[in-house]
């Protein structure tokens, strides 16, 4: 770290072959990734995935059981988290409570002997719009206040790379939206390298140029929010990066260009360039707004997969678009989104309807649900609640 | 920039809106019966004790109500010594505890977080003497440092003290009494406050360029103010007040007289009611002082 | 003040060596609680200047009571912690007695009793054990009751004539003593084996912060006074006063005198503190007996020493004075009073005590610490009779010539 100048610009961040063991479990195993300077990277997990540790190891804050980080092609994995030229944005925002708004913003500066120590932190302050506060004491602020306070002493001190924990996290809704976009903006002003790690996968969607899904200390698919949305590579990116319908089945058909399978008797076609897998058993699948639902039976096009037979078993309406879940025999259920083009849902449940949908917007993944299944409990507690039922049930049933 | 858009969010924190309703009185009323007997009219009396006259043709220990301010000024001539001599011995002494106390504090109270049963045996060190009478330890201590004992033996044999040197009765073994004794009350109240200290201000201290060191001083340190606020007045106040470890009986001399005894002398022995409780008013008086410049400038008037 | 003397039994030395060694730890917390006094005193403050008050209506014929406040340790103990002679008297009596150790100092049992004391009030005994100094004051404040030396024929006939006529109180109108002692020079044989025989060999540069003086002013100021030539118990005024106090600033200042203490003297031998103090002769007979040889030496100043008593006193406001004068005159039966002297070990104040204990223990009766000499009581002295402003300017300018 170069005392008393600022970074110019972002910098590389590259984990090699990290892993970190905790007595008793692997937070992270074996895990590779660069981060080219000046992006907006998001880590995207559910809780325990090691995203944070991963965070952690890079501000220095934990020591690595193996593997290397390199920042700017340097490696820093014996530097301690005050020599390296890394600032973090705490979950918990830790503003230190004994030191006004100003002297938190300062005190990086300070610690670096950089020159005119007040002035740049009063600069960062107007920046985030906060000079009015800063002889106030954190406590002193509102939650939104803090977190930009929070930024501002991070971004001032112009480090190579930013990392996020969760920063919005504390905030209500609409505050978050605020501030994703003005975390964006001030990426895109100041030109550094972002690390965000985040459990909320519209932020990581909204803010990040790319975003790697984390599970069980691995990455499982990496790359633009778009592409990770519209071809996930795994039942756990479809399932947590938003709904997913995913059917499994034989492949009964093939052709240059796609694949058919076979579920319960019904074909569904998936551009062979959007499956991972072309033969045997695959699971494939498609996002509820893609889905169009019909009340009366029509011809279809030969681009459209359709499935006859369902009965809506439930409508939400939330405003914008309406949930309905519709029920196939031998296929199971399915999530429809529809947008509310006219007043209120457009049919009710007990009716009888089919659903289509272009086959270009199928997608075909590597593993199947029954694995990811596994992965659920990690953040939802309706499945727990679920799983422990049915295990209950199971068991009363084995008595 | 943007963040006028939510700018209705600045509100400062209010204060809660004060309801003093008749409950609340009732509920206090019998605090305030409490302290207005115990505390205020032992108060009064002591005043008025101070200020009282020797009777006329009276024996020892007669006196009259009267308004003897002149028992002050004789008091503050007479004792002017050892007041300097007592504030001097607590301040070293409190100075001594708090040197020794903060690494044991830290220890317990961060280090050893991660080791619950570590931490309460230390803690259980730090208060077992709690469990031995004041008076046994130090009267063990002035055992442990008498003339004969191989303590002093071994001193004097390493040359570090003079063949002739003795130990108790020393204004050195009064201070070294009184840190041993207050030690528990200065460790305490800072184990308290780091035990509650997020490490996560520590963590983010480091992550902006701050050395362990710097982050001792500025944030580590700051934020145990509290504790060594309350842990240095619950020394400083007993040690200057004390007159068992400046004893003739312990571990003080002709030369170590404190205040408390010079109280002790005049109300049990020489039955100079009045010079008694003028000292004793003094001696709050001046604490009082001594603490509340303490507290204002050391800016914990809002922790504590 | 004053302790007690050695069973043989061996069993019963190691109990009271097991006692003695908390012995210091009771005497300074009772300090402790007489200081949480202060403040209660403080705050019930009477004024003072006493009207005169009148004895409490005597109900011994009915009451066969009696409390009894004396010094731990301060008379004879068998075994099984009872008390011998007050067993036996109450047996011979009737009169249940309340047997307190409730006197750890005068000071602070007076701190304690004060104000019902001066009231003329029940201060919660019927008997008391004060040492002169303080027995004096008492007597010249007309807080304790007369006593009726008709009621009580043993002392009459048993108590000591050199006791008989003390200055305060002539006659024994208020006070009988109940043990005495004298007060002299103590020091280590080991390390001064020479001995003393006079005040002046304390200031020996070679004994510089190894000597202890007394507590009290009578004790060190009496015997510096008798040194300097002057006799305590007739006439003398503030000049000589003030050239004994000179003494002992001069030797606080020099740093001669380690401490000022009272019988924990006897502690500061023990640990190689001190080589030589002022002593009580009982104490020095009990750190010999624990040292089971004659460690320690004791002598009466060539020039005189202090003779001094504890005294007994009937508070004026104690409802049962004519069992407190059976009592008494119990103690004054030479039988008795050889069977407590055998145990405490100080001077009885009991004419014939020594010729009963003969009959026993012939080897403590011929103790020279416990019955001693002629020419040894002849040259020792009590203070005479003080006025209260002596009383008050002496024991004022004394403490403050403790302090360096």
């Amino acid at each position: 770290m170069a005392t008393g100048t600022f970074a110019e610009s972002g910098a590389d961040l590259e984990l090699v072959g990290i892993t970190k063991r905790f007595p008793g479990f692997t937070a992270i195993e074996n895990l590779d990734l660069f981060i080219p300077a000046g992006s907006f990277f998001a880590l995207l997990g559910p809780s325990g995935c090691g995203k944070t540790t991963t965070l952690r190891l890079v501000a220095g804050l934990e020591e690595p059981t193996e593997g290397k980080i390199l920042i700017g092609g340097k490696d820093v994995t014996n530097m301690k988290s005050y020599q390296r030229p890394v600032n973090t944005v705490f979950q918990s925002y830790a503003l230190f409570p004994h030191m006004t708004v100003l002297e938190n913003v300062a005190f990086g500066l300070h610690r670096r002997g950089i020159k005119d120590a007040v002035a740049k932190a009063h600069e960062a302050l107007i920046l985030v719009e906060l000079d009015h506060v800063a002889n106030r004491k954190p406590q002193q602020l509102s939650g939104g206040q803090q977190q930009r306070v929070a930024l501002a002493r991070a971004v001032v001190n112009r480090p190579a790379l930013l990392l996020l924990d969760e920063p919005l996290g504390a905030l209500d809704l609409k505050l978050r939206r605020q501030m994703q976009l003005e975390l964006k903006a001030i990426q895109t002003e100041v030109g550094l390298t972002f690390l965000h790690v985040t459990h909320d996968q519209e932020e990581a969607m909204t803010m990040a140029d790319t975003v790697a899904v984390m599970n069980k200390g691995r990455i499982e698919q990496m790359g633009a929010p778009q592409e990770l949305y519209e071809l996930p590579r795994t039942a756990f990116v479809a399932s947590f990066l938003g709904q997913s319908n995913l059917f499994t089945g034989q492949v009964v058909a093939s052709t240059s260009d796609t694949i058919s399978l076979d579920i319960a008797g019904n074909h569904i076609v998936v551009p062979k360039a959007r499956a991972a897998r072309h033969t045997g058993l695959v699971t494939v699948g498609v996002r509820p707004e893609k889905l169009t639902l019909h009340t009366e039976t029509q011809t279809h096009d030969a681009g459209q997969n359709v499935l006859t037979g369902g009965v809506v078993k439930d409508v939400s309406f939330s405003g914008v678009s309406t949930q309905y879940i519709v029920s196939f025999p031998d296929v199971g259920d399915i999530v429809v989104f529809a947008q509310n083009m006219v007043f209120g849902p457009v049919v009710h449940e007990g009716a009888i309807v089919s659903v289509s949908w272009n086959i270009e917007r199928g997608f075909g993944i590597e593993d199947h649900p029954e694995q990811a299944g596994k992965f659920v409990p990690d953040d939802n507690t309706a499945s727990i609640a679920v799983a422990q039922r049915k295990a209950l049930s199971a068991e009363l049933e084995g008595a | 920039m943007a963040f006028a858009a939510f700018a209705n969010t600045a509100q400062a924190v209010d204060a809660a809106p004060r309801k003093s309703s008749k409950i609340a009185l009732v509920l206090l009323a019998p605090g305030l019966a409490y302290l207005a007997l115990f505390f205020l009219t032992p108060l009064v009396a002591l005043i008025l004790t101070s200020l009282q006259a020797p009777a006329l043709y009276g024996d020892m220990g007669e006196y009259v109500y009267a308004f003897r301010w002149e028992n002050y000024v004789a008091v503050v001539n007479e004792y002017g010594e050892t007041f300097l001599r007592s504030f001097g011995y607590a301040l070293i002494a409190t100075m001594a505890a708090l040197l020794i106390s903060y690494p044991i504090a830290y220890f317990i109270g961060v280090r050893a977080r991660k080791w619950p049963a570590i931490q309460a045996i230390a803690l259980i060190l730090v208060i077992a003497p709690f469990f031995i009478s004041f008076l046994l330890r130090t009267l063990a201590w002035k055992q442990i440092f008498s003339d004969d004992s191989w303590t002093m033996e071994t001193l004097k044999a390493l040359s570090i003290l003079g063949p002739d040197a003795h130990f108790t009765g020393t204004p050195f073994a009064v201070i070294f009494g009184l840190t041993y004794n207050f030690i528990p009350f200065m460790t305490l109240p800072i184990y308290t406050t780091l035990e509650r200290l997020d490490t996560r201000y520590l963590e983010a201290s480091g992550d902006l360029y701050a050395r362990p060191s710097t982050t001792f001083f500025k944030v580590t340190l700051p934020l145990s103010m509290p504790g060594i606020v309350s842990g240095t007045l619950l020394t400083f106040i007993p040690a200057s007040g004390d007159y068992i470890n400046a004893s003739g009986d312990f571990l003080g001399g002709p030369s170590t007289q404190m205040v408390g005894n010079a109280i002790q002398s005049n109300f049990l022995v020489i039955l100079q009611y009045p010079a008694a409780a003028a000292l004793s008013i003094m001696l709050m008086a001046v604490i009082l002082v001594i603490v509340a410049i303490y507290v204002k400038r050391s800016g914990t008037e809002d922790l504590i | 003040m004053t302790e007690r003397p050695m069973p043989k039994d061996p069993r019963v030395q190691a109990l009271i060596k097991h006692a003695m060694q908390s012995k210091v730890t009771r005497r300074t917390l009772l300090a402790t609680a007489g200081a949480g006094a202060v403040v209660a005193g403080l705050a019930a403050c009477a004024p003072g200047g006493s009207s005169a008050i009148s004895p409490a209506k005597d109900t011994s014929a009915s009451e066969k009571t009696l409390r009894w406040a004396n010094w731990p340790l301060y008379i004879d103990v068998d075994d099984a912690g009872a008390y011998p002679t007050l067993v036996a008297f109450q047996e011979q009596s009737g009169i249940t007695v309340d047997y307190q150790e409730a006197i750890s100092s005068n000071e602070d049992f007076y701190a304690v009793v004060k104000d019902q004391l001066e009231l003329g009030q029940d201060i919660g005994y019927d008997l008391m054990t004060l040492t002169d100094y303080f027995a004096a004051r008492m007597v010249r404040r007309g807080v304790v009751q007369p006593i009726d030396m008709a009621a009580m024929p043993n002392v009459k006939a048993n108590l000591s004539p050199a006791l008989a006529n003390i200055t305060y109180d002539p006659g024994r109108q208020y006070s009988i003593p109940w043990q005495s002692g004298l007060t002299g020079l103590g020091w280590n044989n080991a390390d001064f084996p020479g001995g003393m025989t006079s005040i002046d060999e304390l200031w020996d540069p070679l004994l510089k912060g190894k000597i202890t003086l007394l507590n009290s002013w009578t004790d060190t100021i009496g015997l510096i006074m008798q040194s300097q030539g002057v006799n305590i118990d007739e006439s003398w005024g503030q000049d000589q006063f003030d050239a004994a106090l000179e003494v002992v600033k001069k030797q606080v200042a020099d740093r001669q005198v380690r401490a000022f203490t009272g019988n924990n003297y006897s502690e500061e031998f023990a640990s190689g503190n001190i080589t030589a103090a002022m002593v009580w002769s009982g104490d020095l007979f009990i750190m010999n007996t624990e040292a089971q040889s004659d460690k320690y030496g004791f002598a009466v100043p060539e020039k005189g020493g202090y003779l001094w008593s504890d005294n007994f006193m009937i508070p004026m406001g104690a409802p049962h004075k004519a069992n407190a004068e059976e009592l008494i005159n119990y103690y004054y039966d030479p039988a008795v009073a050889a069977q407590v002297a055998a145990y405490v070990n100080f001077i009885t104040p009991v004419v014939g005590a020594q010729e009963e204990m003969m009959k026993f223990d012939p080897a403590l009766a011929s103790n020279p610490l416990i019955f001693p000499d002629a020419a040894t009581l002849a040259r020792s002295h009590a203070f005479r009779q003080l006025t209260p402003e002596e009383d008050s300017a002496y024991s004022i300018a004394f403490e403050k010539a403790k302090v360096a």
